[in-house]
């Protein structure tokens, strides 16, 4: 009895245990199913995102190269194609006192001990500024225009504050080259001054702004007009210079510069105030260099037909109660020629006299001097035009460049007509392709003007401008220089000098006007305030560096011929 | 037999549609993958793009016209090149190397001894890896008779010297 007992609670308590087994097991079967299950759910779930990376293009079509590579402003070149204004795709320094999260602290060291870093990073920072923006806990920039090298070695002075958020920023590699000519695009990406703010929708059209924009500027032509203008500005301690580099054929302003100017790349106070153009937006009474284009208009309306014939020179010419003289005495009479070499008023009053106002009045209206200039810059200045109605002494004083006042473009734009063969055309700061030149308007006969480039070349080599005739390359061109309009009259100190010319003058393919504002008297000019002494010496140092580069080669075999002119000028056989 | 042949094509047709289906999902893995590898050398190109950019802005800045005139000027004294140094054309050239003519003063000739090794005036060529000059190292290997030296290979002093005018009438006596 107690054996059976046993054996059944053995046999009850083996069955326990047995299902106990198989619970076990059971468990430990469906944790594994489950934990199995779960891992081909991850793997199916990867699989499936494996295919769909495979199957489906999202990924690979989110990115294109052009609009990628597409600048976000276009690029200005010049008429080579070397580029004058570009994107630059930099960083920039940025301030961000909330990168740690810490609003008391936002700097891990001192603003002090930074700025001192920042300071060997960029030497031409000023330390005490940044320690000052750093230390006022307010979000700014701290420097733009930083390139990939300093921003690495900005990363590793472990500040978070200090973020680089990269920037595409305009960039001009020349800086202050060509700067009244370019202008600059300002925080907003809006484009001021010069062809920035012209070709704005030009330059920001996505269509567009992949393709440059050539502009007719030749940046080697325009650095050495730049040089030579510097040099003679501060040589003279002028107050400001201006030149024009056109081409006679088609109008295109291969350099125009404005003295003192600025820097497009860093807009500050200074900068602003260079911002007007003394070549295209503000006007002067040009002076002597009109009488040329009133000798042509003369010749042109056959008032002046015998190159023998001789004018007074002596006496001033009393108009009105004014009197019209000479700065220095030029002798009993002078013919046509010299007076244009001597630069006389009384014999370009007598023959502007002889012409009528009328006839003057309407050649200058022909070269575009009534209106404001022909070019493409927001900024063109306004001529004080003597109106429609011209006295006799008002026709006098316009025949030497006083009682109008144009600015140097317009003076430039006229001579181009006078030697051009007489066609003007209008100025333009785009590079034109042969087929676009302008037909213009002729202004003067074919003849006239190629008597003009005989009298032009002789004032260059017996005349005022000698200092401008550059060997082998046939320079011709008139020198002006007037007394500036001040409150009540005319300022005894103050001239602005002008020389106005035309290379090579056997087939001119190039004027230069090279115009200094009140320059002085000193060792450099002979202590002259004249345009042969300060002006015309630019344009002779200018011919020879920007000649060969135009295609003009010196040649001392040729020359204008003026052999018909040689017998009315004393000593010019020598 | 209909039934058992009918179920077989089923399963071809089946079999033929996944063929199609592991094909088609072969065939756009790999048309992705070739994509893939298309933007990535894309991504490359823009990065060099950008890179060559800041380069050549680098470049342009160091070139600044303004600069570059005040170093010509002031550090090396450069100045543009006269008329005289301008040749313009082909008979310019060549009027530079006319023949003497009748009656004109006799060329100013200095005496000279001729050099042995002198190959056309210049100095000899030197090999930068022996230091040799270069033309004995070229004719270290085969020692070839010197071949018969052409017009071109007179040395610069006899090249250089004025053609003896033509016809016995202007013969000039040395």
């Amino acid at each position: 009895m107690t054996a059976l007992a046993l054996n059944r609670s053995v046999t009850v308590g083996h069955s326990r245990s047995s299902i106990l087994r198989r619970q076990t097991l059971l468990t430990a079967q469906l944790r594994v199913l489950l934990v199995a299950g779960a891992f081909a759910l991850v793997a199916l779930v990867a699989v499936v995102r494996l295919g769909y990376f495979g199957l489906s293009d999202r990924a690979t079509r989110i990115t294109s190269l052009e609009e990628a590579l597409l600048p976000p402003r276009g690029e200005i070149t010049d008429r080579n194609g070397v580029p004058l204004a570009r994107a630059f795709p930099a960083y920039a320094l940025w301030y961000n006192p909330s990168a740690l999260g810490d609003p008391g602290n936002p700097l891990v060291r001192s603003p002090e001990r930074i700025a001192a870093d920042l300071k060997q990073i960029f030497p031409d920072i000023d330390a005490a500024e940044v320690a000052r923006k750093l230390a006022s806990g307010r979000p700014g920039y701290l420097r733009r225009r930083v390139l990939p090298e300093e921003a690495n070695r900005v990363q590793d002075l472990g500040e978070l504050a200090l973020e680089l958020p990269r920037e595409t920023e305009r960039h001009y590699p020349q800086g202050s080259l060509a700067a009244h000519v370019l202008g600059y695009v300002d925080s907003e990406g809006k484009g001021h001054v010069g062809m920035e703010q012209v070709l704005q929708d030009r330059l920001t059209d996505p269509m567009t702004r992949a393709q440059p924009v050539a502009l007719s500027i030749d940046m080697r032509v325009q650095g050495a007009l730049e040089d030579e203008l510097r040099r003679g500005m501060l040589a003279t301690n002028a107050a400001g210079a201006g030149g024009i580099v056109l081409d006679v054929d088609s109008g295109e302003i291969l350099a125009l510069a404005s003295l003192p100017d600025f820097d497009p790349n860093r807009i500050d106070a200074d900068g602003a105030q260079n911002m007007f153009s003394r070549v295209s937006s503000e006007v002067y009474e040009l002076g002597s260099t009109f009488k040329p284009i009133a000798v042509a208009a003369a010749i042109d309306a056959g008032t002046v037909r015998d190159f023998g014939r001789r004018y007074q020179a002596s006496r001033p010419l009393e108009i009105g109660g004014f009197r019209i003289s000479d700065s220095h005495p030029l002798g009993p009479s002078l013919n046509v020629a010299e007076s244009l070499m001597h630069s006389s008023n009384i014999v370009t009053g007598q023959i502007a006299d002889e012409l009528g106002p009328e006839r003057l009045r309407r050649t200058m209206m022909d070269l575009g001097m009534h209106q404001r200039p022909y070019i493409e810059v927001p900024a063109r200045g306004t001529p004080i035009w003597p109106g429609d109605k011209w006295p006799r002494l008002r026709n006098i004083t316009v025949s030497y460049g006083h009682g109008i006042s144009v600015t140097p473009l317009h003076l430039a734009s006229a001579y181009a007509a006078l030697v051009n063969g007489g066609v003007w055309r209008p100025s333009t700061l785009h590079k034109l392709e042969p087929g676009e030149v302008p037909e213009g308007r002729r202004v003067f006969k074919a003849s006239t003007s190629y008597r003009m480039r005989q009298l032009l070349r002789l004032i260059s080599t017996h005349g005022t401008g000698r200092s401008a005739d550059a060997p082998g390359y046939r320079v011709g061109g008139k020198t002006g220089s007037a007394e500036k309009a001040v409150r009540g009259g005319y300022s005894k100190s103050l001239v602005v000098s002008t020389f106005a010319a035309a290379f090579p003058m056997d087939r001119p393919r190039y004027v230069i006007v090279t115009m200094l504002d009140e320059p002085k008297g000193t060792t450099a000019s002979s202590f002259q305030r004249t345009a042969a002494w300060n002006a015309a010496p630019i344009v002779g140092k200018l011919v020879p560096r920007i000649g060969p580069m135009l295609g003009v080669m010196p040649d001392d075999t040729r020359d204008v011929d003026i052999s018909d002119l040689r017998p009315l000028i004393p000593g010019a056989d020598q | 037999m209909w039934v058992a042949g009918s179920r077989r094509r089923e399963i071809g047709w089946a079999v033929v549609l996944l063929a199609c289906g592991a094909l088609l999902a072969g065939l756009t893995f790999k048309v992705n993958s070739i994509k893939s590898q298309v933007l990535l050398a894309e991504r490359q190109i823009i990065a060099l793009e950008t890179e060559k950019r800041i380069l050549e802005i680098e470049f342009q800045a160091r070139s600044n016209q303004q600069q570059l005139a005040d170093w010509n000027r002031v550090e090396f004294g450069y100045v543009a090149p006269s008329a005289g140094q301008y040749l313009e054309s082909e008979r310019q050239l060549a009027a530079l190397g006319t023949a003497r003519g009748v009656g004109a003063p006799e060329p100013i000739r200095v005496a000279r001894a001729p050099e042995p090794d002198e190959e056309g005036g210049m100095l000899a060529m030197v090999s930068p890896l022996t230091g040799r000059p270069a033309s004995a190292q070229a004719e270290e290997p085969a020692p070839a008779p010197e071949p018969a030296r052409q017009p071109h290979a007179r040395p610069l002093a006899e090249r250089l010297a004025r053609p003896e005018p033509a016809g016995p009438g202007l013969q000039v006596l040395q």
